[in-house]
């Protein structure tokens, strides 16, 4: 399908080529694919439930199947499984059981409550926290990758509905011009002098914001970035001949808008979606940071960032979230750099 | 042109009153503005003292009551209470905090300094060093100079200021002891002699500085590479060349005028951004600038300052971005505002 996309359209083809001619930006892409992908199987990587356990000739698969209870394995409670501990006494009884632990035998949620020293605790190979535990004794790596997917989640979505949105507005404004585009440019200018942080307090006050609340907000406020760069797009390519051309021929409204309009303008806001994804980051962690995203205990980077900076004294919180999400946006920043590029090709002549 | 700008000037009026209207009315609905607050702080002390915890309900009387309303504006409706402090603020006074009781303005007076101090220190620097630096890595692009810049740029572009910011501090601060935790002088500073007293703001403003800069610096430097780049490449360098200029000459006489004009585009939004500061960074290192003091009764619910503050802001903003534009106009004779 994909394929068969590419082949009709040669430019596509083309800016394709280049992006991948383009070696940082195509390395970044990729390493940021397989971010995504071990984000998505983060629970086979990154969890306090097995992966496989084998009791008694049966086979369990708990990592995505409802809570097995203890009794489950011949021991006696019925709350869920702690399976680090069934691991231990499977080894310790010989008996040919075996359970098998995701190489971070940790979830985002859980306190490590078996070593005797208080949180947090520095990184260890020998304890399992590879980058340490925070102030409550959760990991802190199991904590960054989960935060790290609700993160790109709530960024992608939130880049979609402001996408669609501001698509339609700018577009409509470029369009039909007049006084539909001066009001419109009013109300957006005070929409967007509006100090967001202000409203999501106000909400935080009210109700305590859910994944889905905040990003309503955070739609809301910013939507208004895209309507401009579309309004001005659509009113270049509204003064173009083969509009006129179009109009001519007797083209209505509608289809000059889907059928020549968007095409063309639409195609460069690919341009924009890296640098619309780091903000989106950049954005939700700072207001985890400062206690206003997403309600505790969602793993995020920010609430690690608030803890790291309230704790320097345990600076592999800090660190690990500073240097996360430097890697993330680098890489993100270098895919957008490459797209631009592919896209809009500049030899430069020099006269020396 | 000049009606332009005339009428660009009048709509900032409309634009303002809808900004202000829309918070002076969501401050208005909110739970726990300063009414509730004083009651809140009412109980509380009754609680503590022994003899008013017989009494029960809470301590302001219906009376009571009405007058801290009236004082807040809080029995007007909507549009009448929008109304006189509209037309106070036009007299330039922007009411008294509920939480300090001091007038608004001086409040904010009280902090421009430092804000200012950070706004304008970072513009100067910004520009003191991007353009000669845009300018280097444009005309040797592809050098070493240009490789090895462009990885810190770029490391700037990508981070925001406030992860640069935390980083510095953990780092430097906490782990290397180099320098202070926060603040914006040191508690001793009235007793230090001039130098020592530069020293000491220095001391403090460094790691802010580099977090502030960080996000401008790539920007900048980003912006006067790419224009000077385009324009390096025009026929008016082939021109000025073959009349027998040197490239040097061709670049500063020519090429680099004209990649001005994008650096004066940003000029009158970098306007806010001097008296406004970032409030993460001000946070982040204890800078008692606007940014902290607007965060900070956004939090206590002070509206009286958020309201001032967002005037302040709301002002610079819609000024910066009319000198913007006037600034285009100045650098490029070509750009005609209004004339469609």
């Amino acid at each position: 399908m994909t394929m068969a996309l590419l082949r009709l359209n040669p430019i596509t083809r083309r800016r394709w080529q280049r992006f991948r001619e383009i070696r940082r930006g195509y390395c970044s892409a990729w390493l940021f694919g397989l971010l995504i992908l071990l984000s998505l199987c983060a629970e086979l990587l990154v969890n306090h439930r097995a992966i496989v356990v084998h009791y008694e000739g049966q086979w369990f698969f708990p990592t995505y199947t409802q809570v097995l209870p203890g009794t489950t394995f011949g021991l006696d409670y019925s709350y869920e499984t702690d399976y680090k501990a069934l691991a231990r006494q499977f080894a310790e009884d010989d008996s040919g059981n075996w359970v098998l632990l995701p190489p971070v035998p940790y979830s985002p949620y859980e306190t490590d409550l078996e070593s005797d020293e208080f949180p947090p605790l520095p990184p260890s190979l020998s304890s399992g926290h590879l980058l340490g535990t925070d102030t409550t004794g959760r990991d802190v790596l199991a904590r960054l990758l989960y935060g790290f997917r609700i993160a790109i989640a709530f960024s992608l979505l939130l880049l979609a509905f402001e996408y669609v949105i501001g698509v339609c507005i700018g577009c409509l404004m470029g369009f039909l011009g007049g006084a539909f585009d001066l009001i419109l440019q009013r109300l957006i200018e005070i929409w967007s002098n509006v100090p967001f942080l202000y409203v999501i307090m106000i909400v935080a006050s009210v109700v305590t914001p859910s994944f889905w609340s905040l990003l309503l907000i955070m739609i809301a406020f910013g939507w208004t970035g895209m309507t401009w760069y579309m309004r001005t797009a659509t009113y270049k390519e509204n003064a173009r001949d083969y509009v006129t051309a179009a109009r001519a021929v007797g083209a209505s409204g509608r289809r000059i808008v889907f059928r020549h309009i968007l095409p063309n303008t639409v195609s460069t806001i690919v341009t924009f979606i890296p640098f619309s994804i780091t903000a989106g980051i950049t954005a939700l962690t700072a207001l985890d940071y400062l206690g206003f995203g997403l309600p505790p205990p969602t793993p995020s980077w920010g609430e690690l960032l608030k803890q790291g900076t309230d704790n320097l004294e345990s600076p592999w919180i800090v660190g690990s979230v500073v240097i996360a999400m430097t890697t993330v946006l680098l890489l993100a920043t270098f895919i957008g750099e490459a797209i631009r590029e592919a896209f809009d090709p500049r030899v430069f002549q020099r006269y020396e | 042109m000049t009606a332009y700008f005339i009428r660009r000037l009048l709509l900032v009026i409309p634009t303002f009153i809808g900004i202000t209207l829309l918070v002076f009315a969501v401050t208005r609905v909110v739970p726990g503005g300063p009414i509730e607050r004083l009651i809140q702080q009412n109980v509380m002390q009754a609680a503590g003292s022994s003899a008013a915890a017989t009494r029960t309900g809470h301590t302001l009387s219906a009376e009571q009551l009405a007058q801290l309303e009236a004082y807040y504006g809080f029995d007007q409706p909507t549009l009448v209470a929008y109304g006189r402090w509209l037309w106070r603020v036009l007299q330039f006074d922007l009411g008294n905090s509920s939480r300090y009781q001091d007038p608004v303005w001086n409040l904010v007076r009280e902090r421009f300094p430092i804000s200012i101090f950070y706004g304008a220190t970072t513009l100067v620097i910004t520009y003191l060093v991007c353009i000669p630096l845009g300018i280097a890595k444009a005309v040797r692009h592809g050098s070493r100079l240009d490789h090895v810049s462009s990885a810190l740029v770029f490391l700037g572009y990508a981070v925001p200021s406030y992860v640069v910011g935390i980083g510095l501090l953990t780092v430097f601060a906490s782990w290397l002891d180099w320098a202070p935790l926060g603040g914006f002088i040191s508690d001793d500073f009235e007793q230090l002699s001039t130098g020592g007293k530069i020293i000491d703001v220095i001391h403090h403003a460094t790691l802010p500085l580099i977090a502030y800069l960080s996000g401008a610096f790539a920007l900048t430097t980003l912006m006067m590479k790419n224009a000077l780049m385009d324009n390096l490449s025009a026929d008016y360098m082939r021109t000025a060349m073959a009349k027998g200029n040197s490239f040097r000459r061709a670049v500063l006489r020519h090429g680099f005028r004209n990649s001005l004009i994008p650096i004066a585009t940003s000029f009158g939004n970098n306007i806010s951004l001097v008296l406004g500061g970032s409030f993460l960074i001000e946070i982040i290192f204890n800078i008692d600038g606007i940014g902290l003091l607007g965060y900070e009764s956004l939090l206590e619910r002070d509206y009286p300052v958020v309201m001032g503050i967002l005037v302040i802001s709301s002002l610079l903003y819609l000024i910066g971005n009319i000198l913007s534009d006037l600034c285009v106009a100045l650098v490029d004779p070509r750009i005609r505002f209004g004339a469609s």
